[in-house]
């Protein structure tokens, strides 16, 4: 039996989110957790009593927090109730809003409420990184999540300099997305106009990955309550539909550096994308959806996972990012919010995509709000060994 | 509930003091051959595994993204994988919401922990607490579980003979259990004089340093024969979180437990524990908590714990004839390790432990110190 | 919430600690409610002549009078620009209960002041420079002799040098020879938001504004011991609580048991031999080696040595001083982290590790059936079956 259809739909009916900050020393964990909670209860015009059970993640290592649900429930609202702690490392906000789906969807509860948490501040984030490389070997040479491949990569297929100039340009869109997010934690207000001087000044981090293009190190919160189609229906005039979601996960070390065409790599965002499209009969990707949350951890890595997510052919990935298609106004507004690289809370970033992809179908999104109709909006995780989950969000419950 | 889940197959290495000679992912793979060979599942997109509960602890671990480790022996290459980062019993009852929610058919739960690896388990317990006031002050699970064990007794009558004779009772059930940790046979003096640790726990009270890997297949209702002849069914799951501060607690209220409890047997239509219920797997980190989780599973009665005792209450209700926690399992997954041994105890799998006419059993678990967060499932024949 | 004049409402009851004058409020005991239409509902209570607790609440119960106005009439009345008695008359501002027990309020508190008009970037400059001297610090300053060299552009920029040495501070307006550290902005305004913890430090590099040279880790770490924080001159009217940050270096000891997979390879690097494990249904090598094949979900269990020389397929340059996170130490940047194809593999086989320091320049990647440059590990003369026993791979000339 293939993928079955869902026993019951489910619909995302409140979403709340810290402001994304490096300098949240005026709260603790479940001070911070309590801010955006209450701020999802009240989009939602709930109160924790409305709440059937609570799903908690982030990565217990960033903060030294072992079980950090149990000290965090002073903040997370789960006194009394059902409550599971999910993780999966930077993919973590995209597996609880996956758990929250299911646990709705299964029937067995009818309001569930996914918290991702994390305060990068109060850990080192690239040694916290490093830390899940086997401590038998790849610890002792891992840099965290930092690595040039990515600009390699582009770089020889398409030269250096246009390769440069695309990842910047695409940096400078988030940028100007992340001004007309409040919640934003880096928005610097470049412009178009400072990318040859970027290239030049920004310091590099490795190889040709320089600091401007790689995500920030927030302390963040985000809360997104699932519904059930009853409950949805009653209690919000607009519900945003879970259609699906995919997670796929890789081997436990990087292989795909044999640069050799004769042993071809899949990549796990493609194959996701193929598969969970493919189920849900999704024929034109790029004109289906009207908006893409993207787990986008650097510029690099965002422009050349675009052509993995959309199957896209030749330049075309680089070519939508060059004509501003991927702004606010463009073919498929890519991250409105600012995305990851803006702010990045890791617990909490990939649960960020998909509350922002819901934002944008329900046309709550603010000064950040694509103008034109959003039905539907596809949202990324990244994390581990080039991890992937995609949630698929719709405005009709009409497929 | 209309649905039921299939637990269709189980494997397990020994419960051991030490893997000297494994790291997790031999111990893992380990079980997920057999899981194989037992029901030729396979990993095809289509009808096979498509994604992979875990259990693992990042702090036990020593590793950031425990997960990551057991990709390739989990078989969760190109596959879904969630981490279930709690104890492990949660990981069944998430498991269910995956296959009743239609997302998946099949789902493998696999999980290790080696208690062994790190310096001390009770400088992992430590990490659990706020770094402002409960970790300076020294709480851990364990003293925090020995304030709940002194209030506990008191109220129940529980005494220092009641948990020597837990404590003789856990290890001479688990010389007929195959894949307990072989444990000294001990008597009740020697029970009563063996160190203290935290008054009044002492060293026998609690579970002993173990590191273990388990594999758990499960299925929808209408795939059942493909894996399986002898299925054991998954049909009540709740859980339920009690307060942080243990000031804020009434700390032998059983309040989570009790909650949980009634979801689970609510979801899976049990009226009476007592009568409709023929055998428990009790997650007893320590002696004290087999009669307070007993109580607040509602097979002893409230504040009754020590005369329950005395009435044979252990041997009534068929409680951990597999040793319970008590024996020794990691402490992430005594909850998978109970759910085990109600799913030998139902197929008629459990050799000198059978228990005749075994329709449905209970297995409770819990996390964090003196059971802040609480557990229960129903598995039936 | 909306801001009045710059205040918020919730600035008012938050300041009220601050401004409590027990004089005033000698012998009372009461509670006093606040209504603030569209903003919260707060409750006051003194006790004994102290001010016993200022709490946001739902509804207000038991206090001898309760206001209520909207924001900005309360804003303006606690702040001097509305005239208390006019709102009052005009019914702006509403008493309910005992009004002359309320009346006694007005001598509890004293007036919330708003800061004087802003400081321009120019009037910062001089003032941060100005009072280094006297924020120095010298008994944190032994053995310290250190320069630190400012370079601020922008209108309102220039050059400072601030000069340790004896246990005295001296600075400058110049910038000679070569300081310990130098700090260059574009701006001087982002310097002044820097100070003032407006902007991090990581925000200004990354945003190419500023640069740091020299031995920044002084500056990280000795400056703010022997300096004492720059204080704002305008931030006097609303002090700010210290937010206290807990600091805490968590260790437990681990002991990873390496079982008989990777422990053959790390045993391999003692005999100074590399083994990976081929897989036997697609026949790929794991290197390390790994327990089972990850693509056919089979066990693998036959060794093969491999290398030691090989081919780099490709090198990532680490600028980033990244912290060993078994040492803590940050590694020496720039360092070459490269993927070598040993001999013995094909493909994607490839086994990560570090090239000599020195050869970073020469090395070339590998890329379809270009060759990359030929490497050699360089053993430890001891060694202890870790992944070090290799010190780095160098160029096999």
């Amino acid at each position: 039996m293939a993928h079955r259809k869902k026993n019951r739909n489910v619909g995302i009916i409140g979403v709340g989110q810290t402001k994304h900050s490096s300098h949240r020393e005026d709260v603790n964990q479940p001070e911070m957790i309590y801010e955006a909670v209450s701020l999802a209860l009240q989009d939602a015009n709930l109160t924790m009593n409305d709440v059937d059970c609570v799903v908690h993640g982030n990565m217990e290592l960033f903060e030294m927090i072992h079980q950090p649900d149990m000290w965090h429930m002073l903040g997370t609202g789960a006194y009394g109730k059902d409550s599971i702690r999910i993780t999966t490392g930077g993919t973590s906000g995209a597996t609880i809003s996956c758990a929250a789906d299911n646990l709705v969807a299964s029937g067995m509860y009818d309001i569930v409420m996914a918290i991702g948490f994390e305060k990068l501040q109060e850990g080192h984030t690239t040694a916290g990184i490093t830390n899940m490389a086997d401590p038998l070997w790849f610890r002792k040479i891992q840099a965290g999540a930092l690595t040039g491949s990515s600009a390699y990569d582009v770089s020889r297929e398409f030269g250096l300099e246009r390769a440069n100039r695309v990842s910047l340009t695409y940096r400078i869109i988030m940028d100007k997305h992340a001004c007309l997010n409040p919640n934003a934690h880096r928005a610097f207000g470049l412009d178009f106009s400072q990318i040859d001087d970027l290239i030049k000044s920004s310091p590099k981090l490795v190889g040709d990955l320089k600091l401007i293009e790689m995500c920030s190190q927030s302390d963040g919160a985000c809360a997104v309550i699932y519904a059930s189609e009853k409950k949805a229906k009653e209690l919000s005039r607009r519900p945003v539909w879970v259609r699906d979601h995919i997670a796929i996960h890789k081997e436990e070390i990087f292989t795909i550096f044999g640069y050799n065409r004769a042993f071809p790599v899949t990549k796990s965002h493609k194959f996701a994308a193929e598969q969970l499209f493919k189920r849900n009969d999704i024929k034109d990707p790029l004109n289906y959806f009207d908006v893409f949350e993207m787990y986008d951890p650097a510029s690099w890595w965002a422009i050349d996972w675009l052509r993995d997510f959309f199957d896209l052919k030749g330049d075309e990935h680089l070519r939508l990012i060059e004509d501003k298609e991927v702004m606010i106004g463009g073919k498929l507004p890519i991250n409105p919010s600012g995305g990851v690289i803006a702010s990045n809370p890791i617990g909490a970033t990939a649960l960020v995509r998909v509350a922002e992809a819901a934002l944008q179908v329900r046309g709550g999104a603010g000064d950040h709000q694509i103008p034109t109709p959003v039905n539907h909006a596809l949202a990324s995780g990244f994390g581990g060994t080039m991890w992937t989950v995609l949630t698929m969000l719709e405005k009709e419950l009409n497929w | 509930m209309s649905k039921r889940i299939a637990v269709c197959a189980v494997a397990q290495v020994k419960n051991e003091p030490e893997y000297a000679h494994m790291r997790f992912q031999n111990m893992l793979l380990e079980c997920f051959e057999p899981i194989m060979e037992q029901t030729g599942v396979t990993f095809d997109m289509e009808r096979g595994i498509r994604n992979i509960i875990t259990c693992s602890d990042d702090v036990f671990d020593a590793r950031t993204i425990s997960d990551n480790g057991v990709t390739d022996v989990v078989g969760a290459h190109f596959r879904g994988e969630e981490k279930m980062a709690q104890e492990s019993i949660n990981g069944l009852g998430y498991a269910m919401a995956c296959i009743l929610s239609g997302h998946d058919d099949v789902i493998l739960f696999m999980g290790h922990c080696k208690e062994s690896q790190g310096e001390s388990r009770r400088m992992a317990t430590n990490l659990a607490c706020d770094p402002f006031y409960c970790r300076p002050v020294g709480m851990d699970f364990q003293n925090v579980d020995a304030l709940q064990a002194r209030e506990y007794m008191e109220k129940s009558g529980v005494t220092e003979e009641h948990l020597a004779k837990i404590v003789v009772r856990s290890r001479k059930n688990a010389k007929k259990n195959p894949y307990a940790r072989e444990n000294r046979q001990v008597d009740e003096k020697e029970v009563m004089n063996s160190p203290m640790y935290a008054d009044p726990l002492r060293e026998l009270h609690v579970y002993p340093v173990t590191d273990w890997a388990y594999g758990i297949l499960l299925c929808c209702e209408e795939r059942v024969k493909e894996f399986t002849k002898k299925p054991v069914w998954l049909t009540g799951y709740g859980s339920c979180m009690d307060r942080y501060f243990i000031g804020d607690r009434d700390l032998c209220s059983n309040f989570s437990l009790k909650q949980a409890a009634q979801r689970a047997y609510a979801r899976a239509g049990i009226k009476d524990p007592r009568k409709d219920v023929q055998l428990f797997e009790l997650s007893d980190h320590a002696a004290y908590q087999l009669p307070m989780w007993a109580e607040g599973v509602g097979i002893a009665d409230e504040g009754k714990g020590g005369k329950w005792i005395d009435d044979g209450g252990m041997e009534k209700f068929n409680v951990n004839l597999s040793g319970g926690h008590l024996n020794g399992n990691p402490l992430l997954l005594g909850g998978a390790a109970r759910a085990i041994e109600c799913y030998y105890q139902l197929s008629g799998q459990a050799g000198d432990r059978q228990v005749k006419g075994v329709k449905r059993a209970v297995a409770q678990a819990a996390t964090g110190g003196a059971g802040q967060h609480q557990a229960v499932i129903v598995m039936e024949a | 919430m909306a801001e009045y004049w710059g205040i918020k409402v919730e600035d008012i009851f938050n300041t009220m600690q601050e401004r409590f004058r027990p004089e005033g409020a000698q012998g009372v005991t009461a509670s006093y409610g606040y209504d603030i239409a569209g903003e919260g509902k707060w409750k006051v209570t003194v006790y004994n002549g102290t001010l016993a607790a200022v709490e946001r609440v739902d509804g207000i119960t038991g206090c001898v009078a309760t206001m209520s106005a909207d924001g900005e009439t309360f804003v303006g009345v606690n702040t001097g620009k509305v005239d208390a008695t006019n709102a009052f008359m005009g019914g702006k501002v509403k008493v309910e209960g005992d009004m002359g027990a309320f009346g006694k309020t007005g001598r509890m508190f004293r007036k919330f002041v708003i800061a004087k008009k802003e400081m321009s970037t120019r009037e910062y400059i001089e003032d941060m420079f100005g009072t280094i001297v006297s924020r120095f610090k010298p008994e944190e300053a032994e053995d310290v002799d250190a320069s630190f060299a400012y370079d601020l552009g922008g209108p309102d920029g220039g050059t400072w040098t601030v000069s340790v040495k004896d246990k005295k501070c001296t600075i400058a307006t110049t910038i000679e020879g070569n300081p310990t550290v130098t700090l260059e902005f574009n701006d001087a305004k982002d310097y002044v938001d820097f100070i003032l913890g407006k902007i991090d430090a990581q925000t200004l590099l990354a945003a190419g504004k500023g640069s740091a040279k020299g031995d920044i880790n002084l500056i990280q770490t000795k400056w703010p011991v022997m300096f004492e924080k720059y204080k704002d001159p305008m931030g006097g009217a609303v002090p700010e609580q210290e937010l206290l940050v807990l600091k805490k270096i968590i260790s437990v000891n681990q002991k990873y048991a390496t079982g008989p997979v990777m422990g053959r390879f790390l045993k391999g690097l003692k005999d100074k031999k590399i083994y990976g494990n081929r897989c036997p249904k697609c026949g790929r090598i794991q290197l390390p080696p790994r327990e089972m094949c990850a693509e056919c979900r089979v066990r693998v269990s036959e060794f093969v040595e491999v290398g030691p020389k090989g081919e780099v397929r490709y090198m990532d340059v680490v600028y980033y001083a990244l912290p060993d996170p078994l040492t803590g130490v940050a590694r020496e940047t720039p360092y070459g982290s490269i993927m070598i194809l040993l001999d013995g593999c094909k493909g994607n086989e490839t086994l990560p590790h570090f090239i000599r320091k020195d050869q970073i320049e020469k090395i070339e990647m590998g890329w379809n059936e270009k060759k990359g440059t030929r490497v050699r590990p360089v053993w430890e003369e001891k060694r202890a079956g870790d992944i070090w026993d290799i010190k780095y791979f160098e160029i096999d000339e």
